[in-house]
């Protein structure tokens, strides 16, 4: 019988995954965009340095699927 | 507050400063000409090309550099939506207002024609192009500091209290010292406040006091002013030199002395290293009473301290003092270089007018 600790459980896993992803992204994005700005040859490596807290939702929701999936 | 668009728009425009090697290349240019086509390989092109339109030669180089000047500086300012951000850029573009004014009472206090004082201006603060050609336009001092007042501007306050001294004394420096005293308290005053931004600038808003000071008491000594006068000249808000010390510079009876107390690291309020430099300076040097030497001394001091800011926290002030600071010593050494290629004056010596950051 699951409880009600484990669907908790999951949803802190993604939501502080996916906070510190928006954080991240907040930050990265209003510089990547200052950068753009004044160098626009620079986008192509502000997309992926934006794209590199996206790492943190993902583990975020993996762990959070092994929560629901495998605690039983 | 958005330090992070602010911090890489400044980095970005931070790269499109000249390197050594292209400050170099203007240098060995054999003439004006061949300087303006390689500085047309710069950013500085654009304005350069418009300024050739109008004028020729060193007249050219030096409208384009202040045109581009004028249009970094309010770029920055556009960008920076953030009421802290604009603040602060405002202290450091104020000072271009205070030079502006002097420019200008300078000009009509010696009666110079109105063009040559417009030339000489960069509106790059508060009082606009338009603003300033107005006040141009008055007759005299008196009219110029008038109308600032009427137009209700706060550099009226300290030319309207000093004007009487000025009249009496027919000293212009009277006003000058006033516009600059009250330039650095207003500016002191509005980062008084708590935080890392303000203690920033008010260190280099320090330094820049301690600067003008020193300079100010080197030539008092030469001159051998009474320490009684001196206060009338000294800015307040410095942090290496306090009033004992001042006293005890002021008597010493030559230079060579004056820059030797300036330079120990013994007096208690003193940064241990900042002004060692004066020591280095040349026994001859000294004793021919040579100030400008020292006050170029003085001049990389301050620009080398503005530019290291850029190694301080990228999320805060830090950035934008040290482009200000780099961008600045940018144009000086371009209209140092374009000065004296008219003048033909020898690479060699070239070099050791440039300050290098």
């Amino acid at each position: 019988m699951v409880g009600w600790e484990v669907p908790i459980g999951a949803a802190i896993a993604f939501s502080f995954g996916a906070i510190g992803t928006g954080w991240a992204q907040s930050r990265i994005g209003a510089a990547g965009a200052g950068a753009i700005a004044e160098k626009p040859e620079t986008a192509g490596t502000i997309i992926i340095l934006e794209a590199i807290p996206e790492t943190l939702v993902i583990l975020g929701f993996v762990v959070a699927s092994m929560i629901i999936l495998m605690v039983k | 507050m958005d330090w992070g668009y602010i911090n890489a728009r400044i980095r970005g425009m931070k790269s499109r400063l000249l390197d050594h090697r292209t400050l170099d290349n203007l240098i060995l240019q054999p003439d004006m000409d061949s300087l303006m086509a390689e500085l047309e390989k710069t950013a500085y092109r654009e304005d350069l090309i418009e300024a050739k339109g109008k004028y020729t030669g060193v007249t050219a180089v030096e409208y384009a550099l202040r045109n581009n000047f004028v249009r970094t500086f309010r770029k920055v300012l556009n960008f920076s939506k953030e009421k802290e951000a604009r603040l602060f850029i405002s202290i450091f573009l104020h000072r271009w207002d205070v030079q502006n004014i002097k420019t200008i009472l300078r000009g009509k206090n010696i009666h110079v024609t109105n063009e040559e004082i417009v030339d000489c201006l960069v509106p790059v603060g508060e009082l606009d192009e338009a603003a300033l050609t107005e006040l141009v336009r008055q007759p005299d001092v008196k009219a110029v500091i008038d109308l600032l007042a009427t137009w209700d501007i706060r550099w009226a306050r300290p030319l309207t209290t000093a004007f009487p001294e000025f009249a009496r004394s027919g000293d212009l420096g009277m006003l000058e010292c006033a516009l600059d005293r009250f330039y650095y308290n207003d500016a002191l005053l509005a980062v008084s406040g708590k935080g890392a931004n303000n203690a920033k600038i008010r260190q280099v808003l320090s330094l820049e006091v301690d600067v003008v000071n020193i300079k100010t008491i080197l030539r008092m000594v030469r001159d051998r002013i009474a320490v009684e006068d001196a206060q009338k000249f000294l800015l307040e808000g410095g942090q290496a030199l306090d009033q004992k010390m001042i006293a005890r510079v002021l008597v010493l009876p030559t230079i060579a002395e004056a820059a030797a107390m300036l330079s120990t690291t013994w007096y208690p309020t003193m940064h241990p290293t900042r002004y060692r430099f004066l020591a280095t300076i040349p026994e001859d040097v000294l004793r021919a009473q040579k100030i400008s030497v020292i006050e170029k001394q003085l001049e990389r001091h301050l620009v080398r301290e503005g530019v290291d800011s850029f190694l301080g926290d990228p999320l805060s002030v830090a950035s934008l003092i040290g482009y200000f600071w780099a961008k600045y010593n940018e144009i000086t050494n371009i209209r140092i270089i374009s000065r004296c290629k008219t003048a033909d004056f020898p690479v060699e010596n070239l070099r050791e007018e440039l300050i290098y950051v």
